[in-house]
């Protein structure tokens, strides 16, 4: 793979963009490691978190001598154990992805990368993996020196492998099958599954990760520039649709479209999943930047 | 305003399934361009959400296929030929009255939808046209008749709804040279709508077996014919359609005889009469021809209702065919040339059967009748030799006059009785015979028929008669001198051969021999001129020079000698071709020539002998004045012009097919502009 390729996916003034940057879970999970962010764990912090009776067998380094000298009791002081954060990007690499200029896969892989370089920054445990088979060799990375394993990942995750065209239910399922322990998951799909997206999004939530949606379109798809009489080919499935296609029936394949949008967010809402709609025509600088942080996603 | 359907329903059905038919190809021949697409999902969902009235949505919003159907709809509307109906009739059932008379040749109309005056349209053409619209025009129960008048009415097409036998029966109408008589298509007419009792008036018991059908009848004509009297229209509605123009411009030629001079028999006079029966003043010139040749020509000028005569003087022993023409560009121009024959001068042959007759011998041997007359006295036995028999049977003699003698049977010729009476047929009724009126008495003449040619120049009224009786003349007969007993000198007709009687002899012989004389007659200057007016007349020395003229279409009767079997009848129109008819004479050597339709000169011949010749003229006044008369009057009743040109079809084919042409081009542009 070329390196002016995976340059392509994140620009050298994006990393510096993004390094300032931090992800953010609404939930406080429970990390593996040390990291830098508080957990629900006591542990060896600077933070200063309770007190506790003393009882036969805790370490004697934590009980607060000063405590004792004035109330004569033995009393542990607690603080807050710094853990790391998980992190998974779920990117969407059915065949439907690799649509549009940009392709809403690259778009998604830009977000993913970036997303997850950000995690590497903060010393997060980062998965970012293709749904469907491709998922099970995706690395689980840490530091920021893993950017280029990352990438490289990324640039070996392509559209039009037939093993990729599995659908969402499929793919989340056996990314949770694979995946034990919780954290944030981005899902970076455009969410056209003709068996539907609610099963999978329901599985994650089943898992107890901070659930965001990162529903990615093209253009192409919110307003098709076509007209007259068309066989419309699933580059999916192969399926094919025949229709007339004239003023009305686009009004109402754009009415489609909005609901379906409309749909997607009250599912998401309704089950506390951040739902951030992406037009691949955005610079993946700006969605970053900006719709992130409005949504809460980094900060 | 009623559309005028030009199909039936199941014909409408067949083409409503037309559209269908391109909806369906529509949709077979749709080739649809393959466009990829990241996934059906949304697209099967707004095509399901459509599902339920997608063809409706489909033919609804594809506009190339609605401005399709839309071309193809209008052309095959502008193809059924719609149009409006100017007016519909009162009536189901119409009696077109189609004037065929000679004043329809005219062309003072206007070429109808054409516009302006089109110098190839004759009325007759406008009015046939007016009558093909109105069939046209006419609904499926509507039924027509047709019938064409000129002096007879002709019943071209009897009732039918069938639009295409009308149409056919109207284009064999054809126009005539004949003048108007609209009596017996008004009657013809008159037989349908107003059926007659099937008994006497006052009947109680009497019912009218058939209905009476009021019918429309319109009339197309110029009016020119005199007002019909004696016609109650009864259930029929006249509408009076003229045709032409008030404003014609006809000069025509009213009378063209010629004669040979008696004094001089190579000298041959003619003499014409030529009126302007239009408006405006013309000045034409008038050329007279002989056999083709030109022979004399004269400039005539006239203003409107002027007539003036023309007389020419040319030189010919010969039989002569004259023919006289207006070298004018008028409206009608079968009053432009006139027709004149001439048969070579000839002699009559008379018998005469007498006991002696010294004045009739006088009469018969003045130096004029001894020109045109061959006499021969024979005396009353001859009637009874076979030769004599033989004689009258075959009507070698022009003329038989028996004086004071009867033969047994009437000869085949023309007959001239002094003092004696016809042989009646012995199955003759009792008024074909002719009989005495009177005892033989002093006679006091009263009336002379001055009118009649026998008659001519003869002043009678100082005559003396001692003895004479009062004749009773067979049906039929003319009286030509009336005294106070009775008529005196009576002409009839017997199987085309005439009788004349005298009712006085001119000598009388007494018991014992000796003659004298019964009139004074013979001393009066009257004497002679009758005895010419009998050679010219009654033996047809006249006729012999001058041929008679007829109107076209009369019957015209020919006595050809017994001894011709076969005839030939040779037409000269004036036009280049001579055209010949075979005539077969009867056992009397009288043929009725039927087929004298066109004006010109006829001759009848027997190998190169000419037997006979007749001219066949228009001369009609009526017929050569043009302006259309603004009402006709029929039966008490005036009924006024309609203008010919207000029922007429509004056509919207064209309209239409500029129509489509438009949303042709606007399904082009809409494709185009798709496409591209």
């Amino acid at each position: 793979m070329p390196k002016t390729e995976k340059q392509t996916l994140l620009s050298p003034e994006l990393l510096a963009r993004l390094e300032r940057l931090e992800l953010v879970s609404r939930k406080i999970f429970r990390g593996r490691m040390k990291g830098e962010r508080r957990s629900k764990r006591k542990g060896q912090s600077v933070e200063f978190a309770d007190f506790r009776n003393y009882v036969a067998g805790d370490d004697l380094r934590l009980i607060d001598w000063n405590l004792y000298a004035r109330l004569d009791q033995l009393f542990l002081k607690l603080f807050l154990e710094e853990e790391d954060l998980h992190f998974f990007a779920l990117i969407d690499a059915s065949e439907s992805m690799n649509f549009g200029d940009p392709t809403k896969l690259l778009v998604a892989k830009q977000l993913a990368a970036a997303l997850g370089y950000i995690g590497m920054c903060r010393a997060d445990r980062v998965s970012v993996t293709a749904l469907g088979p491709h998922g099970r060799r995706a690395p689980v990375l840490r530091g920021r020196s893993s950017l280029w394993k990352m990438l490289d990942y990324l640039d070996s995750v392509t559209p039009g492998d037939d093993s990729n065209n599995v659908s969402l239910h499929d793919g989340v399922k056996d990314f949770s099958l694979r995946t034990a322990g919780t954290g944030v998951a981005v899902l970076i799909s455009d969410l056209m599954d003709k068996s539907g997206y609610e099963s999978a999004l329901r599985m994650l939530i089943g898992r107890r990760m901070d659930v965001f949606v990162m529903h990615v379109l093209s253009p192409e798809e919110i307003d098709p520039p076509l007209r007259g009489d068309r066989k419309l080919i699933d580059i999916e499935d192969g399926d094919e649709a025949e229709i007339t296609i004239n003023a009305f029936v686009l009004e109402k394949y754009r009415d489609t479209v909005r609901q379906f949008i409309g749909t997607a967010k009250q599912f998401c809402s309704r089950r506390s999943i951040v739902y951030i709609p992406v037009r691949t025509d955005t610079p993946v600088e700006t969605i970053v930047t900006k719709y992130l942080r409005e949504r809460g996603v980094v900060r | 305003m009623n559309w005028i359907s030009t199909l039936v329903p199941w014909q409408w059905g067949v083409l409503g399934l037309v559209p269908i038919g391109i909806v369906l190809l529509y949709f077979l021949k749709l080739r649809r361009e393959p466009v990829e697409v990241p996934s059906t999902y949304l697209w099967s969902r707004t095509i399901e959400d459509l599902h339920v009235n997608s063809l409706l949505q489909r033919l609804r919003r594809s506009l190339l296929l609605f401005l399709q159907l839309l071309a193809v709809a209008i052309a095959a509307i502008a193809l059924l030929r719609p149009g409006v109906r100017g007016e519909t009739s009162g009536q189901d059932r119409t009696v077109f009255l189609l004037d065929s008379s000679a004043s329809m040749r005219a062309t003072d109309v206007d070429g109808g939808d054409d516009g302006g005056k089109d110098a190839g349209q004759s009325r007759f053409d406008v009015a046939k046209k007016l009558i093909a619209q109105e069939i046209d025009q006419m609904s499926d129960n509507q039924s027509a008749m047709l019938i064409t008048f000129s002096d007879r009415p002709n019943t071209v097409q009897s009732f039918t709804s069938d639009r295409r036998r009308l149409r056919d029966a109207l284009d064999r109408t054809e126009v005539t040279n004949f003048p108007t008589d609209i009596l017996g298509a008004l009657k013809a007419a008159d037989g349908l709508a107003n059926p007659r009792r099937t008994s006497e008036v006052g009947n109680m018991n009497d019912v009218q077996v058939a209905g009476a059908m009021p019918a429309d009848l319109k009339i197309y004509s110029d009016g020119g014919f005199q007002p019909v009297t004696e016609f109650n229209l009864g259930n029929l509605i006249p509408t009076y359609v003229s045709i032409g123009s008030k404003d014609a411009k006809n000069l025509a030629i009213t009378a063209f005889s010629a004669e040979r001079n008696l004094e001089n028999p190579g000298e041959v006079q003619a003499f014409a009469t030529v009126a302007n029966l239009g408006s405006q003043p013309v000045e034409a010139t008038a050329t007279l021809m002989m056999d083709g040749q030109f022979m004399d020509a004269s400039s005539v000028s006239l203003d409107p209702s002027d007539q003036t005569g023309l007389s020419f003087a040319i030189e010919s022993d010969e039989a002569v065919q004259l023919s006289l023409r207006l070298d004018v560009e008028d409206d009608l121009q079968t009053d432009n040339v006139a027709f004149a024959g001439l048969t070579p001068l000839r002699n009559v042959n008379v018998l005469v059967v007498t006991p002696g007759n010294t004045p009739l011998e006088l009469g018969l041997q003045t130096s004029k009748s001894s020109k045109i007359c061959k006499s021969e006295f024979v005396s009353p036995d001859y009637l009874q030799t076979d030769r004599y028999t033989l004689r009258a049977e075959s009507g070698t003699d022009d003329l038989i006059i028996y004086d004071r003698c009867s033969p047994k049977q009437m000869p085949a010729t023309n007959t001239f009785f002094i003092g004696s009476l016809p042989t009646a047929k012995q199955d003759a009724a009792a008024d074909e015979k002719w009989s005495w009126a009177s005892e033989n008495s002093g006679v006091v003449l009263i009336d002379i028929d001055r009118t009649h040619p026998m008659m001519r120049y003869l002043e009678l009224f100082s005559l003396l008669i001692f003895q004479g009786r009062a004749i009773n003349g067979p049906v039929g007969s003319t009286e030509l001198i009336g005294a106070d007993v009775g008529p005196m000198l009576v002409l009839a007709p017997r199987d085309g051969f005439q009788d004349m009687v005298l009712g006085f002899p001119i000598i009388t012989t007494d018991d014992d021999g000796t003659s004298g004389t019964n009139t004074n007659w013979y001393a009066e200057r009257s004497w002679p001129v009758f005895m010419l007016n009998v050679l010219r007349y009654l033996a047809g020395a006249a006729e012999a020079s001058g041929a008679p003229s007829y109107q076209p279409g009369q019957t015209v009767r020919v006595r050809l000698e017994n001894a011709i079997s076969d005839a030939v009848m040779v037409r000269n129109t004036g036009s280049d071709n001579a055209a010949s008819e075979k005539l077969t004479p009867g056992p009397t050597g009288i043929v009725d020539i039927v087929g004298a339709d066109s004006p010109g000169n006829y001759q009848i011949k027997t190998g190169d002998r000419l037997a006979d010749l007749f001219a066949v003229n228009l001369f009609d006044p009526t017929e050569s004045t043009l302006a259309v008369a603004p009402d006709i009057e029929l039966g008490y009743e005036a009924v006024t012009a309609t203008a010919g040109s207000v029922e007429s079809r509004n056509e919207y084919w064209r309209i239409l097919l500029v129509a489509m042409l438009g949303v042709l081009a606007t399904e082009w542009w809409v494709y185009s502009r798709r496409v591209g």
